[in-house]
């Protein structure tokens, strides 16, 4: 080979060796254009059945438009993105947007995100979807929250779901839906042949202990109002405060030894997923199991069968002080557009239509962002009716909190959960994370 | 397609362009004069690994490190901030702590278990097929390995059937299950236990190689002075070993120290579990790109010593060779 490539000219290899490297620039240099005008790149957070459904949704738009939509599962979007803003390197069309409100006034001020106004009817899209999700209360011009910036939306509101739900057999529990969570609390068990009051699963991989903030968002908003609740979120209400503190107090009683199944132990060695299962065992292990809509797809998946609102069913959160009962906590998937392509626009519109939405309605799973959607799963149908009756529905505290601030938040609860007497400790530590993670991020 | 042309480009011509370099800076080379051809050819055959290794390692290095004093924006000079946050604030001295907490155990305990188990195994028939029983693990990727045993350690409530192995055998015994990974008590021994698990039939293999390179004739005498076999692995076999233990030894200590998919798997650092590197990718995660500098940086330095001890061991080798 050597002596093949010492018998050339040096003339010939280093024209040889020029054409290689201007095939190579060239080459190199058409990857960096984005995606051409019938092609959309999209990262998404589902996988499975929500992914599944979600391609089932995306099928009427491709085979009308001819455009083709790359969808790419990416669970850690926000922080691919926020690496790839900072880096100025090529970012997927279309993509959820970020939580965190600092970062989303900062995506937004560096222009990487691009407002709904810019391609859609925004009329006939805060007209069709829940006004919780489009319209700030007060007309305030920001809400970070919503993906409202100067009185723009960025965040397109595309699926809800209703959380603080209390999901029970049928066959076991009999009785009416109690009125209060004292009521609540005030149930035996053993009465209705359960072992325990509540079923708790927090095993969530990197993300234990968020099912546990979702029972302690539903007590906060419902216990000391929206106000407090929103300044929690927003840094400005510390966790030693007597509001926050009640809070966890009444959220201990859910999982204490005495009222949850298997102990503290099990709540914390269970998977969220499964943390329902013993509602459906003979004798049943619980009573009630506290979580969002989505549930009643692991309820039928674990348990072969199962028949939503035959076998199983839900009541709404009960009033912890009937001040504040017309509180509601959901949560929303979005999508939001980082290049501004006509294909993307395109796609951008169709989702907010209610074609679009009715597929994923009929899909079952979740409820729609517009609120005219008709539903066969009785389940859902009467979820969409929370989530429409809700004077406030409000987000899940904990996914706007600066991340470290989300972190420390999840795993207190599990510290408390396992260490009741931690408590205070737990509080003051999670204080001084407040005063870091708000103050950098 | 153009991300598969991208790649045969990197492939096929990244090569041939080195090869290029070589040919005709060689052409160039060899029409100097003769003194200063043989002063100038290895600098000039090394310059493209100088070149990769700087803008693959050195360049990294020096803007990590230039991180660790900058803000989160890379806006401002914030001083000793991300070093301070580092050394006083509670989670992350928790995560130093477990890292010691490694650092001592993963490695005394999976250096020694190896020594002793290929001294052992050196006297058994089945050698090999033990040593493959034990180097089993070693194969297996830590985040694989981490969900074996996330089985391993599953714990169900009191009074049902136990599907973790730890925990049914506990029942057999008619013990009470334990929530190995959940109680603090448990918890980093638990996680330690698995990273020595997969760690140690990788020592056996390394100390038991060096123990075959034992000249026979050296046992012997010491027997037929009357030595039994305890003395002879005391006085001889360990010391002849030493500095394949300190290898691996300083090998193991740089593992304990990157320690991250283990307890990443297992536990996510919750319940006070966090490890240094657990802690950094935290801070990356949470935008916080000047504290995982910082912590990058300690890390760095608590690991550069080791290094140097490892190359001067080679080192040594090399030269008795």
């Amino acid at each position: 080979m050597t002596e093949v490539l010492a018998g050339l000219s040096s003339r010939a290899i280093a024209s040889g060796l020029g054409v290689l490297l201007l095939v190579a620039c060239s080459t190199g240099g058409s990857t960096q254009q984005s995606a051409s005008s019938t092609d959309v790149t999209q990262w998404v957070a589902w996988g499975g059945q929500e992914l599944t459904a979600y391609r089932d949704v995306l099928k009427p738009f491709e085979s009308k438009t001819g455009i083709k939509v790359h969808v790419t599962t990416n669970r850690e979007s926000t922080t691919a993105i926020a690496n790839g803003i900072e880096a100025g390197t090529e970012l997927p069309d279309i993509a959820p947007g970020p939580t965190d409100p600092v970062q989303l006034k900062s995506w937004v001020g560096k222009g990487a995100l691009k407002p709904l106004e810019s391609f859609l009817d925004m009329k006939a899209y805060t007209d069709n979807t829940y006004p919780a999700l489009t319209t700030p209360p007060g007309g305030a011009s920001d809400d970070p929250y919503i993906g409202i910036i100067g009185g723009k939306h960025y965040l397109e509101m595309i699926k809800t779901q209703v959380k603080g739900l209390f999901w029970y057999n049928k066959k076991v529990f009999t009785g009416q839906a109690p009125k209060t969570f004292d009521d609540l609390l005030a149930i035996n068990p053993s009465q209705y042949g359960a072992q325990k009051l509540f079923c708790a699963g927090f095993e969530s991989g990197g993300d234990s202990g968020w099912p546990a903030s979702d029972q302690l968002h539903n007590i906060i908003m419902r216990q000391s109002g929206d106000q407090v609740y929103t300044d929690w979120i927003n840094g400005k209400k510390k966790w030693t405060s007597p509001e926050i503190k009640l809070g966890y107090q009444t959220f201990l009683k859910e999982v204490s030894a005495a009222n949850v199944y298997g102990g503290p132990n099990t709540a914390l060695s269970t998977n969220f997923g499964k943390a329902g299962d013993p509602l459906f065992k003979s004798p049943a292990g619980c009573l009630f199991l506290e979580q969002a809509t989505f549930i009643a797809n692991f309820f039928t998946q674990n348990t072969p069968g199962l028949k939503a609102g035959t076998d199983f069913d839900f009541f709404g959160h009960p009033s912890v002080n009937s001040q504040y009962d017309g509180n509601v906590n959901g949560f929303y998937d979005n999508v939001a557009m980082y290049n501004s392509t006509p294909a993307a626009k395109q796609l951008m519109q169709y989702l907010a239509t209610k074609d679009a939405q009715q597929i994923w309605a009929n899909d079952g799973g979740t409820l729609g962002a517009i609120k005219t959607l008709n539903y066969n799963d009785p389940i859902y149908k009467r979820a969409a009716e929370v989530a429409g009756s809700a004077k406030n529905l409000l987000v899940t505290a904990g996914d706007f909190m600066p991340s470290d601030m989300r972190k420390a938040y999840w795993q207190s609860l599990l510290n408390v959960t396992r260490t009741p007497s931690s408590l205070d400790s737990q509080l003051a530590h999670l204080d001084q994370v407040q005063t870091a993670a708000y103050s950098t991020s | 397609m153009e991300q598969f042309i991208t790649a045969i480009a990197a492939v096929i011509f990244v090569p041939l362009v080195l090869l290029g370099y070589i040919i005709l800076g060689e052409r160039v080379v060899e029409r100097l004069p003769e003194r200063l051809q043989i002063w100038i050819r290895p600098y000039f055959w090394a310059l493209p690994a100088i070149g990769f290794a700087t803008i693959f390692m050195v360049y990294p290095l020096l803007r990590t490190v230039v991180l660790s004093f900058r803000n989160n924006a890379d806006t401002t000079w914030v001083g000793l901030n991300n070093y301070v946050y580092f050394f006083t604030f509670p989670d992350t001295l928790t995560s130093l702590r477990n890292s010691l907490l490694w650092l001592i155990f993963y490695t005394s305990i999976s250096v020694a278990l190896g020594l002793v188990i290929a001294i052992l195994l050196d006297r058994v028939r089945y050698e090999s097929l033990a040593k493959i029983a034990i180097f089993l693990p070693v194969p297996i990727s830590a985040v694989a390995a981490s969900i074996i045993w996330k089985f391993m350690f599953d714990y169900q409530p009191p009074g049902t059937t136990q599907t973790g192995t730890l925990n049914a055998l506990l029942g057999l015994a008619g013990q009470q299950p334990v929530a190995w990974l959940v109680n603090s008590t448990t918890n980093n021994a638990a996680l330690i236990f698995v990273g020595i698990w997969s760690i140690t039939g990788f020592c056996m293999v390394i100390i038991s190689a060096s123990l075959k390179a034992i000249s026979t004739e050296v046992l012997e005498a010491a027997r037929m002075d009357g030595a039994n076999e305890f003395r002879i692995v005391q006085l001889i076999v360990t010391p002849l070993l030493w500095p394949t233990i300190t290898v691996v030894g300083t090998t193991m200590i740089i593992n304990a120290l990157k320690t991250f998919d283990i307890v990443y798997v297992l536990t996510a650092g919750a319940y006070d579990t966090d490890v240094i590197a657990t802690q950094m990718f935290n801070q990356l995660a949470n935008a916080h790109y000047g504290r995982a500098a910082a912590v990058g940086v300690v890390l760095f330095v608590a690991i550069v010593p080791l290094l140097v001890v490892n190359i001067r061991r080679f080192q040594q080798q090399e030269e008795q060779r």
